[in-house]
């Protein structure tokens, strides 16, 4: 029962690490970007989350907001910071990225504070639900839903709409897809919209999970999310998300069982060297 | 208030032969005003501004009033070495850390090198006043506060079966180790022990294990930021056990995260809420009145470190460093945080406070009074 606890955490962590990284696999895959500053659309939507859970009480306007918001920033970024040096190898794309991220994180301290924000009213914090000895909270459980849900919206829209079809087009081949008349600029700006959407939901849960919004909460996410992406298949998307659970489950395990050697994020990156070591393509690359 | 103020400087001017003057005594600080210790940081600012408004209130240094060199440090080690030797450059007699054990570390020995007194507010590594006879501390070192807080379980909580929750910095581990240290005098059976990281935030695979182990106390150690979630996940997933923590958790900070989750945490610390000492009520009430929040731990030891080097400079003026060295080591200063002596290694010895949240305020809980078990180490 321990075990299949365990588990459950492990799951619960990784779906918020799987709405992270499904939106840098989104970008990685169509400009081959690294995009660190993801990590500060989720912080965004954390904070934007809290911000109005705590001025209106109501929890289920918070991910509304928060998505408009981290949607019209995240496309910003891709606007204002990557499209005018795409021409410049990649680590030029990184090192604006990780720049943005930085910039963004003092940002957030100026604006609200070193000490973070906690919400008022955390309902869904307290609220238990027993599943035969294994407890969960609601946060826990909808962190799952959301995932579950947000994810399979992506694959269908990806799979059976018009728009989802010239992605994947734009994806494979751009100059190509441009050719047969795709708005290659149209498709960029819905990837970062997308992403920066599941990456607003996400920082809501995870604020809501910590019972805390503080301005350095994107960092963790921002390099684990690399590390994810890299072990999914660089632009993988199944992978990616398989990456996410795994390494989730392994946390939760990892957190108990070998914390006297190694802390959390130390075994995600303990894992992702020795998956490298074996699989040098990641686990579930292509080739 | 004219005419007094600039007699007073006129008589500083007769007295100092050498280069008086009428400028303000300036005492270095470092400080994280951003980075991952920001938080801590503004707490340490408030702290020692205020002390230097209450000082500068009360005359200042024979006359003379005092102000702080402030730099950031963003509690990074790497960012200490250029400041401290910007600091010497500066000309400051005396600083202050009020940051994270990585800078002060590697602070302390430049200021030892150019044998200018330095005083660390609240980091809490062994090694910092090994650096030499010019470096002081004004908090509880780790394994000091982890041997009280076996007492207070063992002695006042009176239960037994421990399970531990270590933060894996150093200051989780120096408590760690104090509290196992001590554990057996006090007849605790530590059941389990978990570690865990800086930036963890979710605590699912712990509380699991807790729920598994069942002990009456969890000893766990950790800052605002991490104790905040980690007990309320606790109390979240049905963790009934007394929570005993220390002062990481002394801040409103904790209680604001944690909320009704914080009622009954008991914590070690060196700050007594309810105390009627007019030191600590100048402190306490001062601090509420200029910046409208509760006192926190970290302020309340920037506040004394400020206090110390002010009371020596006063006594032995504020130019000669060897002098205010001597002066700090001997001197006995009645502050924020209690009467500060300090031993020939520059660690204080002064009882423990314990504290208990009620009604989402820390209240007096027991005051751990053996000065055997609490003695710092004195080489």
């Amino acid at each position: 029962m321990f075990q299949l606890e365990l588990i459950v955490v492990g799951i619960v962590w990784g779906c918020t690490y799987a709405m992270m990284a499904l939106g840098l696999t989104l970008v990685y895959g169509l400009l081959r970007i690294l995009h660190i500053a993801h990590a500060t659309v989720f912080t965004l939507g954390a904070y934007i989350g809290i911000l109005v859970a705590n001025l209106t009480g109501n929890l289920w306007l918070a991910f509304p907001v928060a998505m408009l918001v981290a949607g019209i920033v995240g496309p910003l970024i891709y606007r204002l910071v990557y499209e005018p040096i795409l021409k410049e190898p990649p680590y030029v794309a990184l090192i604006a990225s990780i720049g943005v991220l930085i910039a963004m994180e003092d940002g957030f301290r100026i604006l609200f504070g070193p000490y973070g924000l906690s919400f008022a009213n955390n309902p869904w914090f307290t609220s238990v639900y027993d599943f035969g000895g294994i407890t969960l909270n609601v946060v826990q459980i909808w962190i799952v839903l959301a995932a579950v849900i947000l994810i399979s919206a992506f694959a269908v829209f990806s799979s059976a709409t018009r728009s989802g079809v010239a992605w994947r087009a734009t994806v494979s081949d751009p100059p190509i897809a441009s050719s047969f008349g795709i708005d290659v600029i149209r498709v960029r700006y819905t990837s970062f919209f997308i992403a920066s959407c599941l990456a607003a939901v996400a920082g809501v849960l995870v604020g809501l999970l910590n019972n805390l919004v503080e301005p350095g909460m994107g960092n963790i996410v921002s390099y684990k999310g690399l590390a994810i992406i890299v072990l999914g298949g660089l632009g993988n998307v199944v992978g990616t998300l398989i990456a996410s659970i795994v390494l989730g489950v392994i946390e939760s395990f990892g957190t108990v069982y070998l914390d006297k050697i190694l802390d959390r994020d130390a075994i995600a990156f303990l894992f992702l060297i020795v998956v490298l070591l074996v699989r040098p393509q990641g686990l579930f690359a292509a080739k | 208030m004219m005419f007094r103020s600039s007699t007073i400087a006129a008589l500083a001017l007769l007295a100092s032969a050498a280069t008086a003057s009428a400028q303000d005594v300036r005492i270095g600080f470092h400080v994280p005003q951003t980075g991952f210790a920001a938080a801590d940081g503004k707490s340490a600012m408030h702290g020692a501004e205020l002390a230097v408004e209450q000082i500068n209130a009360q005359g200042g240094i024979n006359g003379r009033k005092i102000a702080l060199v402030v730099y950031d440090d963003q509690g990074r080690a790497d960012q200490a070495q250029p400041i401290a030797n910007r600091l010497l450059g500066e000309g400051v007699k005396v600083v202050i850390s009020g940051s994270y054990s990585g800078p002060t570390r590697a602070a302390a020995g430049i200021f030892q090198n150019a044998k200018i007194p330095y005083i660390s507010a609240y980091a809490i590594h062994p090694d910092i006043t090994r650096a030499g006879d010019y470096v002081f501390r004004t908090s509880f070192m780790g394994e000091v506060q982890g041997r009280a807080g076996a007492k207070l379980v063992g002695d006042f909580i009176k239960k037994k079966r421990v399970t531990m929750i270590n933060l894996n910095n150093d200051f989780g581990q120096a408590l760690g180790a104090g509290f196992k240290e001590a554990a057996p005098k006090f007849g605790l059976d530590i059941i389990s022990e978990y570690n865990y990281g800086m930036s963890d935030r979710q605590f699912g695979s712990i509380v699991a294990s807790v729920k598994r182990d069942n002990p009456e106390v969890i000893y766990a150690s950790g800052y605002f930021f991490t104790a905040g979630p980690l007990v309320s996940q606790l109390r979240a997933g049905g963790v009934t056990a007394t929570i005993v923590g220390q002062e990481g958790y002394d801040t409103p900070n904790f209680v604001e995260i944690a909320k009704a989750a914080a009622e009954g945490v008991i914590i070690t610390t060196s700050l007594d809420r309810d105390s009627k000492d007019v030191e600590m009520r100048a402190f306490i009430d001062g601090y509420e009145k200029k910046y409208g929040i509760a006192a926190d731990m970290v302020a309340a030891t920037t506040h004394t470190a400020v206090r110390i080097a002010a009371d020596a400079m006063r006594r032995a003026g504020p130019d000669d460093t060897v002098k205010i060295r001597d002066a700090i080591a001997s001197g006995k200063v009645h502050a924020a945080t209690g009467t500060i002596v300090f031993n020939e290694l520059g660690e204080i010895a002064k009882n423990v406070q314990a504290q208990i949240i009620k009604g989402g305020k820390f209240h007096h809980y027991a005051v751990i009074e053996d000065p055997v078990l609490l003695a710092p180490p004195n080489k």
